[in-house]
């Protein structure tokens, strides 16, 4: 029987959301699917979609950027920037015809422990679905690297 | 090249049942870069610290990954350690290998090989970790407590004679909060106003006290050690300087039906007035909701009686701007009202009451003057219903949790009830006892025991009126979930504690977390209850979770304690982590362009603008540059800087992408 | 035009400004940009419906800026993007005089409060064939889409042109150009191509003057001025604000409402 395809998930999440509330789902003990890789950040203003772009060129089948809910920011506006920077991005995306189900944004608190698990493997189960991301692989794989 | 230190931890079972530590140090050895890689049961031990700073020592290591619990529990203790071998601790990272792995997935391959990528993925960043220096940043030696309760008092208290100044604000006009509406406390009986109102005296007094009442926090800006706090001091409509509290214009206020506050809606009020006459400051404040002057232009005959002519009816909202070293929130909780149940009629019964209500019937300076009268009609209940846990412990409430304090002050009506009325039958709907405290239990067998308060496990699902008593409807499950209907004269419902009303706006004006029930935000449970996620803000009392008064003071004191720790020096060591515009020689001097779209990203104003000038005092260029006193670290003015000019130190774009690029 | 010409040479004669920056014939039937640093070479500026050049992209340059203050013929575009530029701090109020052409009128600005009130009572609107181009694509399943881009893309080779005509592209140390680290591969393979093309476009969303100009200049046909038009109608639609409109910087991306409204974050 051919080895089922387990995507590749990366993660960018903020430190004093997300990061913590995916601590709180490991102190509750909650299980949730291994795919995915977290890198931390201090805030979502923090994250460049160049970064998201790389992530995709390394490979990654689906991406999550997640940090705290509008109006908790531990910055005060990182998130409320990052918000804006993912409206245009993701639109600018899905004009160039990039899958945009691949790509998950969401805002997950410190409290959130459950949710986080539930969305890693709403998230995983979505893009398992959807297969690797083989457009995007050609094009890493037509250059030289 | 770089030489790098991994340290996989066990940390017991916790990691090592679930990740094959062994192979995991195995795997990081053929890392380029890493010439160390070992496991051990528990890193974070006084062996295990040792262990690592022997081996920097011992391999000449110049970075350090510790890969074991979040870096949110231990980033602190390792980068101590660390530092304590030789090396800048900001050369030391931690690998996630136990909340984001072990503890969440299942025993396997697939668990370790997660381990070892996520090892990589901080080894790859520490080869461009660089030294870091700490910050030094002056500290305003200011407190400011919010809220001028039993918590807020002590905590105020504390600071003061500990040798700073506090500023106390307070959004009613007296301080003393629910405590001062308390008849009797819990185990002691002891008089509530009696023990607070010395405090509330002292804290008045106290020549590094500066009370601000009738007040409220409208907007904090700044960082700790260095905030920028604006008050609104609402118009008391009084000169306070010339105020005597000679309470003439209380006396003759001709208005005097407006429902009173204190006394939780049971008495009536003036339009002038002090909320009790043990108020602090004995100052009174008009309510201009209800005064007649200023609904129909008529009266002002407090100003003609006043005989140092302190009314000031033209006084206007004052803001003042306060620089403040540190802030302590104690704003406390407010009770659930009876109109949220309507299996015991929406409060519309006058005689169904709340658990504040029955203190102030039961205060001698309440509406009754302490003695037991029911709200309809001033008789006598001969039958008096508690019913504990109302509302809470209720997840069709939307109230899950445990107020902590109805079992305790339900005990305590029952009791204060049949030491009033001896005659009296008071009855105890129970779910649970829950008397944890020093006495507590004692306290509570002797309400069944000596006061012959009759407890009842089970709930009530109804009540109503018939033929002017209340029918309560409930079971006793000690005996096979029999019924049991009383007719009672009153019901008092031991209702939910809850944040207090707009606690969420207060949370957010000093960017601090708050749960789902709006109960402020301890930095960790266990071993941060008084401090917030928000450096230089900390937590004292009821604000963060229902907590009855001996609590609530040990965590004030705690609060205190932290406040004159931050004040014990002059400078505060600020973390390096913040954003650096760069600069070069000339005639580059920056890849900045000077655009200063990157300005408006900045929660903090902390991007200024610097002038490059030439030996002639030309001005070449305007960059950017980042205040590192006000920058916090949160990198969004690096990722809308085209050039990436700017760079966050500690995580840069050139360890975030060599992160990205080893996935 | 005459009276473009006129007041030109007055400028320099008179020595207010040190040249006039505008069109002249070139070969082939297109018009080249033109400096005019002597009165006598103002006579070769033409002025038709075939100039489009966006002449901004010259203002921030250093030759020009070392020849003391400038007068530029500017269209619509230009306009918009001095004006942006000026918001953007790359040139100071008084550094640039500026012929408004609008058609057959004719308006001298000095200030950027000047052009911003002129600016007001001007309405943009896209070229039909761009709004026609857009929606189909708009029109078109998300691999269709994919599978255009790709192929417009597959000749890209990395030439910069659209770059370096951009005025709001005046950043002497690009991104693209970075290696340490490397976030954009430079190579003119597929994705080299595809991430320059996206990181453009997101650099641009929100100070895209809409001009063109990179479409124009791309000697191998590609419509990259679609994606960036594409940005800056969304920046609009979403929140409201639009480059090359005001002298004081209103930057989508680096301002924010608490309640911008999305429906996609989870």
């Amino acid at each position: 029987m051919a080895e089922q395809f387990e995507p590749k998930i990366t993660a960018f999440v903020c430190n004093w959301c997300t990061y913590a509330g995916a601590d709180l789902t490991g102190t509750s003990r909650i299980k949730y699917q291994s795919n995915v890789r977290v890198l931390r950040v201090p805030c979502t203003g923090r994250i460049d979609y160049m970064m998201v772009l790389k992530a995709l060129h390394k490979g990654a089948d689906g991406i999550i950027v997640s940090g705290c809910h509008p109006n908790d920011c531990h910055y005060t506006s990182g998130n409320y920037h990052a918000r804006r920077r993912w409206m245009v991005f993701k639109k600018m995306m899905e004009v160039m015809g990039v899958d945009m189900r691949r790509i998950t944004f969401s805002w997950v608190s410190a409290a959130e422990g459950a949710r986080w698990a539930q969305l890693v493997n709403e998230v995983t189960d979505q893009v398992r679905a959807l297969g690797p991301y083989t457009a995007f692989r050609q094009v890493v794989g037509a250059g030289v690297e | 090249m770089s030489r790098i230190g991994v340290f996989t931890c066990h940390c017991g079972e916790n990691i090592g049942a679930t990740v094959d530590c062994a192979k995991v140090a195995e795997m990081c050895r053929a890392i380029p870069g890493v010439v160390h890689s070992v496991d051990y049961k528990y890193m974070c031990s006084d062996p295990g610290q040792r262990m690592m700073q022997e081996a920097i020592r011992e391999h000449q290591l110049d970075g350090v990954v510790v890969a074991a619990c979040s870096p949110r529990m231990h980033e602190p203790t390792f980068r101590r350690a660390v530092s304590g071998a030789g090396i800048n601790p900001y050369m030391c990272e931690m690998a996630n290998l136990r909340e984001h792995c072990s503890w969440v997935h299942e025993k396997g391959e697939a668990t370790t090989n997660k381990a070892a990528d996520l090892i990589r993925v901080l080894v790859e960043k520490v080869k461009h970790n660089e030294p870091l220096h700490p910050i030094k940043v002056p500290v305003t030696r200011t407190a400011m407590v919010i809220g001028g309760g039993v918590g807020g008092i002590q905590v105020a208290l504390d600071i003061a004679n500990g040798g700073h100044k506090v500023v106390l604000v307070e959004k009613s006009p007296s301080i003393g909060g629910h405590m001062s509406q308390l008849s009797e406390t819990f185990p002691t009986l002891d008089c509530s106003q009696c023990i607070l109102t010395p405090r509330m005296v002292e804290a008045a007094q106290h020549p590094n006290i500066t009370l601000m009442t009738y007040s409220e926090v409208e907007k904090v800006d700044g960082f700790i050690g260095n905030f920028k706090v604006t008050v609104r001091k609402k118009a008391r409509k009084l000169d306070e300087k010339l105020c005597t509290g000679c309470g003439l214009c209380i006396q003759k206020c001709p208005n005097k039906k407006i429902s009173d506050e204190f006394n939780e809606g049971l008495g009536t009020r003036t339009a002038i007035y002090v909320p009790f006459p043990q108020a602090v400051p004995n100052k009174p404040v008009i309510d201009m909701k209800n005064c007649t002057f200023y609904k129909t232009g008529k009266c002002k005959v407090c100003e003609k009686m006043c005989p140092t002519g302190a009314i000031r009816f033209e006084q206007e909202d004052e803001l003042v701007t306060l620089d403040i070293g540190a802030i302590v929130l104690a704003t406390g909780f407010k009770l659930m009202k009876t109109d949220a149940f309507p299996e015991y009629g929406y409060g519309k019964h006058k005689d169904i009451i709340d658990g504040m209500q029955f203190e102030r019937l039961a205060s001698a300076s309440g509406p009754t003057s302490g003695v037991m009268k029911r709200p309809s009609d001033g008789k006598e209940p001969k039958t008096v219903v508690f019913i504990a846990c109302s509302g809470s412990r209720d997840r069709a409430k939307g109230v899950p949790y445990c107020s902590k304090i109805c079992c305790m002050y339900t005990a305590k009506h029952a009791m204060l009830y049949k030491h009033k009325v001896h005659s009296g039958k008071a009855y105890v709907f129970y779910m649970d006892i829950r008397a944890a405290g020093k006495d507590y239990d004692e306290f509570v067998r002797r309400a069944i025991e000596e006061d012959e308060v009759k407890y009842i496990r089970g709930r009530v699902s109804r009540i109503y009126e018939e033929d002017g008593k209340l029918i309560v409807m409930g079971a006793d499950t000690l005996m096979g979930g029999e019924p049991v209907v009383i007719k009672a004269d009153m019901v008092v419902l031991a209702t939910a504690v809850q944040s207090n009303d707009r606690s969420e706006e207060l949370a957010q004006t000093l960017h601090v977390s708050y749960d789902s029930y709006g109960f402020f935000a301890e930095a960790h449970p266990k071993l941060r209850p008084v401090e917030t996620n928000t450096a230089g803000i900390f937590l004292a009392g009821a604000c963060q979770a229902p907590r009855d008064i001996p609590e609530t003071v040990a965590q004030a004191s705690g609060a205190a304690a932290k406040v004159v720790g931050l004040f014990s020096n002059e400078e505060l060591t600020r973390e390096p982590i913040v954003a650096v515009v760069n600069r070069q020689a000339a005639p580059v001097y920056s890849t900045c362009t000077g655009c200063f779209l990157c300005q408006g990203a900045c929660p903090y104003q902390a991007i200024e603008q610097e002038e490059i000038k030439a030996r002639d005092g030309q001005i070449l260029m305007t960059l950017a540059r980042i205040n590192p006193g006000l920058c916090q670290g949160c990198g969004t003015c690096v990722a809308t800087c085209r050039t990436k000019a700017i760079d966050l130190q500690g995580f840069s774009n050139e360890q975030l992408y060599a992160e990205l690029m080893t996935l | 035009m005459e009276a473009v010409i006129r007041r030109a040479k007055e400028l320099l004669e008179k020595g207010e400004v040190k040249a006039v920056l505008g069109y002249a014939q070139g070969t082939g039937g297109v018009r080249r940009p033109h400096f005019a640093k002597r009165p006598d070479q103002v006579d070769k500026l033409v002025l038709d419906a075939t100039c489009a050049q966006n002449l901004a992209v010259y203002a921030t340059k250093h030759e020009v800026k070392k020849l003391g203050k400038v007068a530029i013929v500017a269209l619509p575009g230009t306009q918009r993007a001095l004006i942006q530029l000026m918001a953007e701090r790359q040139i100071r109020d008084g550094e640039v005089a500026i012929l408004a052409v609008d058609g057959a009128e004719l308006k001298e600005l000095d200030s950027a409060q000047g052009l911003e009130e002129h600016l007001a009572l001007k309405t943009q609107a896209l070229d039909a064939k761009d709004k026609a181009k857009l929606a189909e694509l708009e029109a078109m399943s998300t691999e269709a889409r994919w599978a255009y881009w790709q192929e417009e893309l597959s000749r890209c080779m990395k030439c910069y042109a659209c770059r370096n005509s951009c005025p709001m592209c005046y950043c002497e140390h690009c991104t693209m150009d970075c290696n340490r680290p490397q976030w954009v591969p430079v190579a003119s393979h597929a994705l080299g191509n595809l991430e320059y093309h996206m990181v453009r476009t997101m650099h641009l969303a929100g100070r895209c003057l809409e001009c063109g100009d990179c479409g124009r200049a791309c000697p191998v046909g590609i419509p990259v001025h679609l994606l960036t038009f594409s940005a800056e109608e969304t920046i609009h639609e979403l929140f409201g604000q639009r480059a090359g409109r005001k002298a004081k910087l209103d930057y989508a991306l680096s301002t924010f409402k608490t309640d911008d409204k999305e429906s996609f974050i989870r």
